[in-house]
């Protein structure tokens, strides 16, 4: 399979070395040397350097034979272009163009309709605004995940040491907290290593702890955790721009007071403007006093989405500080990921690993529904649907070939949610979830793959 | 300013208010009660004069020069304009002899254009049904008003129309509903036609004869309040007639854009519209509130009756109108208290009603809760917004501007009135009733009153605050700045 990859910033970047470690021939354009070079060091991927938007390049790129054409450099016009021409080039081909800018995101319709004919329009700050709501939604949760259109949740999570299943197996984890619920413990981040565990892992203090469950059973089944939780309602959202503004537009109403702090006066007024209940102040998110002013203190959650990470990390410190009960940083940068946790920040939201999780869905072969990477980049959920012909189907779970470090965490079949045990048949039509290490994704891919698609 | 070109403007307008005295003179030839003889006299004086200054006027070389009237010109056109038109109006009253001095006739005829509905007449039932039906013509004309019906029918006003337009159309923002200004024009007074069609006919199943039910029509639609009976509506005497006439004050009452996109199919975007939703909240907590007020009062025996009147006498205040089907001087002090605050409220903005309107008190509110939102938050920044459009500042300070100048006017014209020699009460109610355009007031010109008694130096200053009120203050008051007459 040939991708073409259009922009080798950090997202073009990762997902080049993501698609090259999964044996795919990559192909990725950009106009910077230094770029390309960057990119050529690390991974085993052709480059070539030119615009992305020219007809010519696309053709030098091999565009015929190519599957999937990614668009992701910074410029969504670019984006766009390279699209339009490689679906005039090879109509066959599939197209996913990063596109951020409101005046082309409202249209989506159009560039995915008849005519543009794109694939998907991928919005990274639309997909970041999502998770944050996401985490407000569970509070405590360090990251949380949606599977099967929003009915299957996967909750990472810091249990408190009051936890009754601190101690215990995994085995003894549905006598601990009850047998009606449907709950499976996906990976254990201890230490910064990610464990996929096994029945005889023992949970331990300070883990944090991934599991899956029914979205209708999640209180429920926080509560028997030992999670306590307060709504998040006070909310201040620091930085004004693309996802500051989206965000407060989703929190535009009744039930949460929303501050919004921003720097420029124009950019205040606009927002002011057009943006109802939210309080849109003018000032610096490092400056002590405005927070003062606003009662940072009493705030529930503090989200910085500057476009600057620094002043994000700084000004949630500060804000922490200040006695904020919980912090959400923008990170654009990969480099600061292992930062976060000990100083201090609680959440992490980062638009380009958004933008490379829903690029990843796109790419894997089979039908995989959707996919997305858990702690940095440790490890992948995948969401696939099992067809009549898939080579799996009529197995047990426990007679699958799935290497180790692999896990499948749930299946829904019709309306239902089922926890697997090893002796549950794949039907087709089933939804799997399942829970890999990265290194071993393209196994994975392999035992779903249909027959059919290998000729 | 090309003085030539505002004059032949205005000699086009007051020949047009010329031609619309035909309706009244077929009354009086039908009825032959001796008015057709003063109405075609004052018709052919007024059609003769206002042809002249146009003809003399239409070809200076100013005129030529260009045909777009500027900012300025707009103003002068439409303040000088009605002015004219209230003293050609006040000709029929002359010439027929229902009053002796001309402060009288000049007082009820721009109390009928401009919508006011004050009288100096003490037995309005004596004088002759043909001069009756152009007092109240004079309302319908003005309500939607007499620029607006020239846009809409003299095609040489087309070009700079728009300038016409703002300086009468009530309203800090008037909205224009069609690309060019004349069918914008033909629109509003096509759905005001509509209305008065309706209404007209809902009066006459009611029992009214065509005459009274075109008056009575007249009347509500403009939010005018001059009956061709001396009790008022209350001379009928019929549940049936004081809601429809409630239900159309109400109408009135309301942005004519509104009930343009209503009939239009979307009747919905009504309900979403902010101005008429504080509007229809205010109808209704008052109503609530005044027929508790006189049921546990005694004023009336039944609930039904407490609602008929409460219904009526609020909507005919709070749109300006003016119409009594009761006198609400005998009510208790808190009813009384709260038809003072419906005077100056009025009616919504584009509406044919006058008072402050809806919009603009709405949009002070807002803005002092601003006021008091940056204290709390000193270092937000915030908007003034109706619905989801933002107001503009300068808009604001419009409106803040408006707000002083229709309270200072009020009370010089109050003080003025009084200096007279009229009780305080009647000097602030009488100048209160006529700047806003409302008609009754209370004390000496109150619901059963008039306004005969007095002197004619008041009668003067109150003429002068009706047109004040009806083009909504800046047009008429700029005439007196210097600023405005500078090269």
């Amino acid at each position: 399979m040939r991708v073409i990859i259009i922009g080798a910033g950090e997202v073009g970047f990762h997902i080049s070395q993501r698609l090259a470690v999964e044996n795919k021939e990559v192909v990725v354009i950009d106009t910077s040397d230094e770029a390309l070079r960057k990119v050529a060091e690390t991974s085993d991927v052709q480059t070539l350097q030119g615009s992305g938007s020219s007809p010519r390049m696309l053709e030098d790129a091999g565009i015929m034979e190519a599957d999937i054409l990614l668009a992701v450099t910074d410029s969504d016009e670019i984006n766009l272009l390279a699209c339009f021409f490689a679906d005039m080039l090879n109509d066959k081909i599939t197209k996913l163009a990063r596109v951020r800018g409101e005046r082309y995101t409202n249209y989506k319709h159009l560039l995915t309709g008849e005519g543009a004919n794109i694939t998907k329009i991928i919005n990274p700050d639309e997909e970041v605004v999502n998770s944050v709501l996401r985490l407000m939604s569970v509070p405590g949760a360090v990251e949380i995940n949606e599977f099967a259109g929003g009915k299957i949740r996967l909750i990472g999570i810091h249990l408190p040491e009051n936890s009754p299943i601190l101690g215990s197996k995994l085995i003894h984890l549905r006598s601990k907290i009850g047998e009606d619920l449907g709950i499976v413990i996906a990976a254990i981040v201890r230490d910064d290593q990610l464990i996929i565990p096994s029945g005889l892992d023992v949970i331990k203090k300070d883990d944090v702890v991934y599991f899956v469950c029914d979205i209708r059973d999640q209180e429920e089944i926080l509560e028997r955790l030992g999670i306590s939780s307060e709504p998040v309602r006070e909310v201040m959202i620091i930085g004004g721009g693309n996802i500051g503004f989206k965000l407060a537009k989703a929190l535009d109403n009744k039930y949460y007071h929303t501050r919004l702090l921003e720097n420029r006066q124009e950019r205040c007024e606009y927002l002011s403007e057009h943006l109802d209940r939210p309080i849109v102040l003018m000032g610096d998110s490092t400056d002590q006093e405005i927070l003062r002013e606003e009662n940072v203190h009493d705030m529930d959650m503090v989200i910085a989405v500057t476009g600057d990470e620094e002043t994000n990390i700084l000004s949630c410190l500060l804000a922490k500080s200040l006695g904020a009960k919980s912090t959400v940083t923008r990170v654009n940068n990969f480099g600061y990921m292992p930062l976060i946790q000990p100083i201090g920040i609680d959440y992490v939201v980062c638009p380009r690993l958004s933008a490379i999780n829903s690029l990843l869905h796109f790419i894997r072969r089979g039908r995989i529904m959707s996919s997305v990477s858990i702690k940095g980049e440790a490890a992948e959920a995948l969401e696939t649907v099992i067809l009549e012909d898939s080579p799996i189907v009529g197995k047990m779970v426990k007679d699958l070939d799935f290497p180790r470090g692999c896990l499948v965490l749930c299946f829904q079949r019709g309306e239902d949610v089922l926890i697997p045990r090893g002796d549950t048949l794949v039907k087709p039509n089933d939804r799997l979830i399942i829970i890999s290490t990265r290194q071993n994704i393209p196994k994975v891919e392999k035992v779903l793959t249909t027959k059919v698609e290998f000729f | 300013m090309r003085w030539k070109y505002v004059l032949c403007i205005i000699g086009a307008l007051v020949a047009c208010v010329g031609m619309t005295m035909i309706f009244p003179l077929a009354w009086g030839l039908y009825y032959r009660d001796g008015s057709a003889h003063p109405l075609a006299l004052s018709m052919i004086i007024t059609i003769v004069t206002g042809a002249l200054l146009f003809f003399a006027f239409r070809d200076s070389e100013s005129s030529k020069a260009s045909s777009v009237i500027t900012h300025r010109e707009g103003m002068a056109i439409v303040a000088l304009g009605w002015f004219a038109a209230g003293f050609a109006g006040g000709l029929p009253f002359y010439v027929g002899g229902v009053f002796e001095s001309v402060v009288d006739c000049v007082f009820e005829s721009l109390s009928g254009f401009s919508t006011t509905g004050s009288s100096v007449l003490t037995d309005i039932e004596a004088v002759p049904r043909g001069l009756l039906f152009w007092r109240s013509l004079t309302h319908w004309l003005g309500g939607m008003g007499i620029i607006v019906l020239s846009l809409a029918i003299l095609p040489f006003l087309g070009i700079g129309g728009m300038q016409l337009y703002k300086a009468e159309v009530p309203g800090p923002t008037p909205d224009k509903l069609k690309p060019r200004i004349k069918d914008t024009a033909m629109t509003l007074w096509k759905v005001y036609l509509l209305f008065s069609a309706a209404e007209t006919a809902l009066l006459l199943i009611g029992g009214m004869d065509l005459f009274d039910a075109l008056c009575h029509t007249f009347g509500t639609m403009a939010t005018g309040g001059f009956s061709t009976r001396n009790a008022s509506v209350a001379a009928y005497d019929s549940a049936y007639i004081d809601y429809v006439i409630t239900v159309f004050m109400l109408i009135a009452g309301i942005n004519f854009s509104l009930h343009y996109i209503a009939l239009k199919g979307r009747p919905l975007v009504m309900l979403k519209d902010p101005e008429f939703r504080v509007f229809a909240f205010m109808i209704t907590i008052f109503i609530v509130i005044v027929t508790i007020a006189v049921y546990t009062g005694g004023n009336y025996d039944n609930v039904a009756d407490s609602v008929r009147y409460t219904a009526f006498q609020v909507a005919s205040i709070l749109t300006t109108t003016g119409f009594a089907t009761a006198d609400y001087e005998l009510w208790p002090g808190l009813t009384q208290a709260i038809l003072l605050f419906c005077m100056f409220v009025g009616g919504c903005a584009g509406s044919t009603g006058g008072g402050m309107k809806v919009m603009r008190i709405t949009l002070l509110c807002k803005q002092s809760y601003q006021e008091l939102f940056h204290l709390i938050h000193p270092r937000s920044v915030s908007h003034v917004k109706m619905g989801r459009t933002v107001i503009k500042n300068d808009v604001l300070s419009g409106v803040w501007g408006f707000f002083i100048l229709w309270i200072g006017l009020f009370v010089l014209a109050a003080f003025v009135v009084s200096a007279t020699g009229v009780d305080v009460v009647t000097s602030f109610a009488a100048s209160l009733a006529c700047i806003g355009n409302i008609g009754p007031g209370i004390g000496g010109v109150g619901p059963t009153e008039n306004f005969a008694w007095l002197p004619d130096t008041a009668k003067w200053v109150l003429t002068f605050c009706m047109v004040l009120g009806r083009l909504e203050i800046y047009t008429v008051i700029i005439l007196f700045v210097p600023e405005f007459w500078r090269k």
